[in-house]
């Protein structure tokens, strides 16, 4: 694939699933009055009026809360994932992962703002602490599907261990941490508005909670979108990435 | 070093209640190109299986001294994100060794011979099923191993290419020891010395039998040509398989 081609590629997906939503949202603001649901140019029209001057500062904290808890998550729910894999520790962990994913957010959310106060602590606990139990269980079900054949082979050969890693745990790792990327980035964007919304002063969560409180929905509808972007970004450069180097690992059955 | 190759003494293996190989005594001395011939399902693979530690004998015990050995299956078992060439240079990279310049050229002579050439940056979802079992057959064959085990390897190439590659094989590997298991009279006659005939659907008590005697089909051709080494087994029906078996 042409580098150029590569590039464009995911950008056009994002951008037609961007305008899907955009369209759907429209629509349904036909249908609903303004303080319901209001359009997406009303929205537009009325930015400068709603937009706090340091609203740049509050993207930036929710951002940074985000890739903190994210990459705790992503990192963590990988190691267990390839450790319960390798030791063959699948059926207790899958029962740990099931247990935590059944804790209460807001729980949790008030749990850590008690321990850790007001800041940036609880809402990154609380991305790690959700998003966790599904990157794990993602990762050891994508690791269940190495290739037995391969790993034959390879045990016939007497391959060193790192020929075992970088031909049947990688390969089988890669789509398996393509998937956790697309499914943890979202699943954290909206796990960081609660976690604003229990413990923090700042960020789009809060500013998110702070319009709510008062029916803007105008606001409330622009900040979504501001989220919605970042992950949709996020997810083409993600694809981007996938398409220029790791090519290979995407083979047709 | 010693002459034996392989010895299996007195081998059993059960799946559940299935016996699939019983009590089983072979060697295999250096240079030997033996071939196991036995019905479908009788368990030829899980005796390659055993031999290659894939699978542990229930009791009896498989003394190997070939310090390299190679499996190469039914199945060509290439590595889908690695093209023709990464495929068949992969023991070399599994086990750490260098590809000196001998053995690229020894690969270029396989590539050659088995058409695969054009192909060699290509990946396997790029190839026929004769041509990926050609790649698979040349990654087991070009390291020079002292033991190849071969499992019905020539199943899906065409008779022409399979021909060759055989040729080329005897050519290239002269000295090679191999065991074979095989359905085909064929690949016996054109790549074993001597075959090991099993007529029960379990491995056990086999004949030993000349690689002559084997009809093309597959079937030896003259009873009183078996060489039988096991006198309490009754002589192999050269006209027709024994009853409910398929060869």
């Amino acid at each position: 694939m042409k580098r150029s081609k590569a590039f464009i590629t995911p950008l056009i997906n994002e951008a037609a699933g961007f305008t899907l939503i955009m369209l759907i949202w429209g629509a349904a603001s036909l249908f609903y009055p303004p303080y319901i649901i209001p359009s997406p140019w009303d929205v537009l029209g009325s930015v400068k009026t709603f937009l706090p001057q340091d609203f740049m500062l509050h993207l930036n904290i929710t951002l940074y809360r985000i890739f903190a808890g994210f990459t705790i998550s992503l990192l963590l729910g990988t190691i267990l994932g390839v450790l319960a894999h390798l030791k063959g520790w699948s059926a207790p962990m899958n029962s740990l992962m099931l247990a935590l994913q059944v804790l209460p957010g807001m729980v949790l959310g008030v749990i850590f703002l008690l321990m850790f106060g007001l800041g940036s602590a609880t809402p990154i606990l609380l991305i790690a602490t959700l998003t966790l139990p599904t990157l794990a269980l993602n990762t050891m079900n994508g690791l269940a599907k190495t290739d037995k054949a391969l790993q034959e082979l390879l045990v016939t050969l007497h391959a060193r261990r790192s020929v075992t890693f970088t031909h049947i745990i990688l390969p089988a790792l890669i789509p398996v941490l393509q998937s956790n990327f697309s499914l943890g980035i979202g699943l954290a964007a909206k796990v960081v508005v609660m976690g604003e919304f229990i413990g923090a002063q700042d960020g789009l969560g809060y500013l998110l909670n702070a319009a709510r409180i008062t029916f803007d929905m105008k606001e409330v509808f622009f900040y979504l979108i501001v989220l919605l972007l970042f992950t949709l970004l996020l997810q083409a450069l993600q694809s981007l990435f996938s398409s220029l180097f790791l090519k290979k690992y995407f083979y047709p059955e | 070093m010693t002459d034996v190759m392989l010895a299996v003494r007195n081998v059993s293996k059960a799946f559940g209640a299935h016996q699939v190989v019983d009590n089983l005594s072979f060697t295999l001395n250096r240079a030997d190109r033996l071939a196991i011939f036995a019905p479908s399902g009788a368990g030829k693979t899980t005796l390659l299986r055993l031999v290659a530690g894939l699978e542990q004998p229930d009791s009896g015990d498989i003394t190997l001294q070939a310090r390299s050995v190679i499996t190469i299956f039914q199945e060509p078992r290439l590595f889908p994100f690695l093209t023709v060439e990464e495929n068949i240079f992969l023991p070399f990279k599994a086990q750490g060794r260098a590809i000196s310049p001998s053995d690229r050229q020894n690969a270029s002579r396989w590539l050659e011979v088995s058409e695969l050439l054009p192909f060699i940056h290509h990946y396997p979802c790029q190839l026929s099923g004769g041509m990926k079992q050609k790649a698979a057959l040349i990654r087991g064959l070009l390291g020079h191993p002292d033991l190849v085990l071969l499992d019905e390897p020539f199943q899906s190439i065409g008779v022409e290419s399979r021909q060759s590659l055989i040729r080329f094989m005897l050519d290239f590997t002269p000295g090679q020891t191999l065991l074979l298991v095989t359905h085909s009279g064929e690949e016996i006659q054109q790549l074993a010395q001597k075959v090991l005939v099993f007529q029960q659907p379990c491995l056990t008590r086999p004949r030993e039998c000349f690689v002559e005697n084997f009809s093309e089909s597959g079937w030896p051709a003259r009873q009183h040509e078996i060489m039988i080494n096991n006198s309490d087994a009754s002589p192999v029906s050269p006209v027709s398989a024994p009853h409910g078996l398929t060869y």
